[in-house]
């Protein structure tokens, strides 16, 4: 019994040594300590041992199993160690990758989810509006007289149908301003709209193309003045561009709001001193005004109980100000090329 | 409008000890926009964008005024002198009758003189050039230096080349010949202004520009110096259509003052006698059928200080208004403002006052402040743009790339019988002159566009646009993709439009053989129709989904499923079935045998043979063997019956 014992564990030794792998001690480990392993079948053999013996064959048989069961621990260290030196040695963690897939979005998807969020985390709800619109929505309702030049056919697309009774010519909005009024229309103030949408105009150079985007922030409550038009701005310039970015508006004119104003970011170069980049430290932004009471009328609200200001600026200018990206065509942003895109 | 003039020029009118750049910036804050500021010798050249609710500030004394109220108001010494302009002595002779037509012209100014042609002193040719107009000699020279003084163009005939008694004003008809100074020769599309001779001949395009038969040379004697204040619409559409836009239509097509008119024909005499030996030689003809009416407005202080959110005193409001020409007093609460007549274009309403009054005070004056939220408003998480930024976001990490293709399309790219195309009237191109009702011509496009790609997978999402009986377009969101890759298999794509919609918690996506037949799948959330994949070539695949569906069905819901607390038993089945037959009818059919099948899937597929992996699991107790094989029996039966299946 003594020296079957011993045998066992010569035999199961010298094998643990040998093993190159972790399966091959697992096969080890089954073949001496499993359930019907030579080491667990011996021990069962105890019992036929005269009892005088039996104490000391049993401390024997409890030693061996430590002795293989370390020897198996040992062992799989060793060979973990060695598995990993084998690794390390090969890695030329120069070698290209296997990469998971990455596309890409569109810029103007990437500043349309900035400027959403920006805007949400102050209340703004972001709504959708018809782009194919009436002439109502996109002109008469926003104060502009029958014969203003951007309703000329030179400036705005029209659709070939024949015009609503009530609304005017089809058109395609020049602006995202035709939300204003659908606004109005779906809900009474407080109103604290942001419309991101396609808007066309009857242009195509270097710096203009005939379809882009605008979004549109519209605020009606009571008592809103311009220090609130002014405190949105500057929220969302250094939320956008960057906290120690300024902003300013000038006076400017639309048809639908009065005052009018041109927005004004401080550049980013020069941080405002001037530069080539910029017009005396400022980069143009956009337009914003107080909603002019027309407007509000045409919308069913009641411009003595409430006021409103309302901003629309585009996300492509906004996205290649912020990045001072040079684009010297604009109209790459829809020409799909791949070469670009896959930049961004 | 831009408009360039020179420092010295300006503060001609302005007394100020106020820098170019003091004047620049402080202008651009509460007034115009000026652009630049370029030294040039001792001066600077302003470069200003003017709104074109002003033309009154496309002149020389309309910036100095505003210049001098704004100076003030910052605390800067300034005074604007306005110079007068008196009508001189003439003789009572009458050399032109002019006949107006009220619809055509408000107003009509008119003098005939004996001129000297030479060149103009330096003086006026660097302003007009800084300013830039061309010099060419002093009688065409003055014209312009009017116009850039006084904000409303002038005209100047050659009296002798006229040789006419009269001068009719006239609409111009369809098919007129003229041909305009610059020697260009222009067809009327009818509705213009037009003079003309005794003998009929047209010989002038009013407003716009001056005609060959009738210009200046330098061997002229007798001018006949002509204002015309025109019906703006009339001068911007004839502009527009003639293509003819010079300073002078451009001004035109605003409302200027009528009463400009009568000045620029003053100083313009001025000018004449002093720098081309000009004589009076007719009396001064001014037919002014239109006049401008006055025009008041009021406004409380109550409303001045909601608007601007900061209270403002009476006396500072009042002062903004005054030293802007308005004559304003204050009545109890509220000011009491007369328009003046170079205005009454732009002010209308208690707000244009207010403007008045917040941009001189200095907008940069003004807190910010953000609008209080007074009521609770819910916010909704899931809307249908968290959606669209999800899918977007998926598809990006899928290796797709966005793209954004233009809304119109050409005849070519237009898919569908064109009577019910939407179409633009006034396309820019014909490659842009129908609304797209698809997406995935522009996407293919984009493709052929990128050839030296060979691999290439993009997605838009945009509208496509159907007609409607009565009303607007149905505008509906649509997701496209198209992938090019050698040996494109059609259950990538198939995968991908699986996943997105499982990712958008929708379970219920089915595909069906195409609708429209071809090679590709319908593809349907339960009955609702979505879309298709079509696989249009070994290397070239497209989907395109209905997304309004898939926002209506998109949703965060969770559901959780109670863990199996007995093992399953699994096993693989061999069917050979007829070719044609759906791997989706056997799953169903499977899995219809009995609700303790828990899963049924295709494992592999070799020539006739479909073999499927089949899960059985028993959540109330341990499965036995028997029991499997009970089932196991009534699916070999069922689908020897309905599918004329064998089995291995």
């Amino acid at each position: 019994m003594e020296e079957n014992l011993l045998s066992i564990k010569n035999a199961a030794l010298s094998l643990i040594l040998d093993a190159k792998d972790d399966k091959m001690l697992e096969e080890i480990k089954l073949q001496f300590l499993g359930r019907s392993g030579q080491l667990t079948l011996a021990i069962k053999e105890i019992t036929k041992v005269p009892v005088e013996e039996r104490k000391e064959i049993g401390i024997l048989a409890n030693e061996v199993k430590q002795t293989i069961e370390e020897a198996l621990n040992e062992q799989e260290k060793i060979l973990s160690k060695k598995r990993k030196q084998i690794i390390f040695e090969r890695i030329d963690v120069t070698n290209p990758s296997v990469k998971p897939p990455l596309g890409h979005l569109h810029l103007v998807t990437q500043a349309i989810e900035e400027i959403s969020a920006i805007f949400s985390k102050i209340g703004f709800e972001r709504v959708r509006y018809p782009e194919v619109e009436w002439d109502w929505y996109s002109f008469g309702a926003l104060n502009f007289p029958q014969n203003h030049p951007a309703r000329d056919e030179w400036e705005t697309f029209f659709i070939k149908e024949s015009p609503h009774e009530k609304y005017g010519a089809m058109l395609l909005t020049p602006h995202t301003s035709s939300g204003q009024i659908r606004e109005m229309e779906r809900k009474k103030p407080p109103i604290r709209m942001l419309n991101i949408a396609k808007t066309y105009r009857r242009q195509s150079d270097i710096s203009h193309v005939p379809m882009f985007h605008q979004f549109e922030g519209l605020v009606v409550d009571k008592d809103i003045a311009i220090t609130h038009l002014k405190g949105t701005l500057d929220y969302f310039v250094r939320s956008f561009f960057g906290k120690d970015r300024k902003s300013r508006i000038r006076p400017y004119h639309f048809q639908f709001t009065e005052p009018s104003f041109e927005v004004d970011v401080s550049c980013g170069v020069c941080n405002g001193k001037g530069c080539k980049v910029c017009k005396a430290g400022w980069l143009e932004l956009g337009g914003a005004g107080m909603v002019h009471p027309n407007v509000l009328r045409a919308g069913k609200i009641d411009p003595n109980e409430y006021s409103g200001f309302a901003f629309g600026f585009g996300p492509e200018r906004c996205m290649m100000m912020k990045e001072g990206l040079k684009i010297e065509d604009l109209r790459i942003l829809y020409s799909n090329n791949l070469d670009f895109l896959e930049q961004f | 409008m831009n408009f360039k003039l020179l420092d010295s020029w300006l503060k001609e009118y302005v007394k100020t000890d106020a820098s170019a750049q003091e004047i620049g910036r402080l202008l651009s804050l509460s007034s115009v926009s000026v652009e630049g500021i370029e030294k040039k010798g001792n001066d600077f050249v302003y470069d200003i964008e003017v709104t074109t609710n002003r033309p009154d500030l496309m002149s020389i004394l309309g910036l100095a005024r505003e210049t001098a109220a704004v100076l003030k108001n910052n605390n800067i010494k300034a005074l604007f002198s306005k110079p007068k302009f008196i009508a001189p002595q003439t003789p009572k002779e009458n050399l032109v009758e002019i006949k107006n037509d009220p619809k055509l012209v408000n107003r009509i100014c008119a003098v005939a003189m004996e001129v000297k042609v030479k060149q103009s002193p330096n003086l006026v040719k660097d302003r007009l050039e800084t300013s830039g107009v061309r010099g060419l000699n002093n009688v065409i020279d003055v014209t312009n230096y009017v116009m850039k003084v006084l904000g409303h163009p002038t005209h100047v005939f050659d009296l002798d080349r006229l040789n006419t008694k009269t001068l009719i004003i006239r609409e111009g008809r369809k098919g007129e010949i003229i041909k305009t100074l610059d020697e260009k020769q222009h067809i009327l599309n009818g509705g213009e202004i037009v003079a003309v001779n005794d003998r009929g001949e047209i010989v002038d395009l009013l407003g716009i520009m001056g005609l060959q038969n009738s210009v200046v040379t330098k061997d002229t004697k007798k001018i006949l110096f002509f204002i015309d204040n025109n019906d703006k619409l009339r001068i911007r559409k004839a502009s527009m259509s003639l293509g003819i836009r010079t300073d002078a239509a451009v001004l035109n097509e605003k409302a200027l003052d009528p009463n400009l008119a009568f000045d620029a024909l003053v100083y313009g005499i001025k000018l004449y006698e002093e720098i081309a030996d000009g004589m009076i030689i007719s009396d001064i003809i001014d037919i002014y059928p239109n006049k401008v009416e006055e025009k008041v407005v009021n406004v409380s202080f109550e409303k001045i200080n909601k608007v601007i959110g900061v209270k403002i005193s009476p006396d500072k409001a009042l002062n903004c208004l005054t030293d802007l020409g308005f004559e304003a007093r204050i009545e109890r609460n509220q000011i009491i403002a007369k328009v003046p007549t170079f205005r009454t274009g732009d002010i209308e309403i208690e707000e244009d006052i207010i403007e008045e009054i917040a941009r001189i005070y200095g907008y940069h004056n003004l807190p910010d402040v953000l609008p209080p939220q007074q009521e609770v408003v819910p916010h909704r998480f899931d809307d249908e743009f968290y959606w669209e930024e999800r899918t977007k976001q998926a598809l990006k990490y899928w290796g797709f790339t966005e793209v954004y293709t233009y809304s119109f399309v050409s005849e070519e790219m237009y898919e569908g019988p064109l009577d019910e195309a939407i179409t633009i009237q006034n396309p820019l191109t014909m490659d842009f002159i129908y609304m797209r009702n698809t997406l995935i011509p522009s996407l293919l496009k984009a493709v052929s566009d990128n050839k030296t790609y060979d691999k290439v997978k993009i997605f838009e999402i945009a509208n496509v646009y159907f007609k409607t009986k009565r009303g607007l377009p149905d505008e509906v969101l649509t997701l496209s993709g198209v992938v090019k890759k050698e040996k494109i298999n059609f259950f990538e794509i198939k995968g991908v439009i699986e996943q997105l919609l499982h990712d958008l918690g929708i379970k219920e996506t089915k595909f069906k053989n195409p609708r429209k037949g071809g090679i590709g799948a319908s593809v349907y959330i339960e009955d609702d129709y979505l879309g298709e994949i079509e696989v249009l070539d070994t290397n070239l695949i497209d989907f395109e989904l209905n997304f309004e569906i898939i926002l209506r069905r998109a949703t965060l819901k969770k559901e959780m499923k109670v863990f199996a607390k007995y093992p399953p038993i699994t096993e693989d089945l061999s069917v050979v079935v007829e070719k044609e037959t759906n791997t989706e009818e056997l799953i169903d059919e499977i899995k219809a045998q009995s609700h303790l099948i828990v899963e049924a899937s295709l494992k592999d597929t070799y020539e006739n043979t479909k073999t499927f992996h089949i899960i059985y699991q028993d959540f109330e107790k341990n499965l036995t063997k028997e029991e499997t094989a009970k089932i196991r029996e009534k699916i070999v039966s069922s689908l020897k019956r309905k599918f004329s299946a064998s089995f291995k």
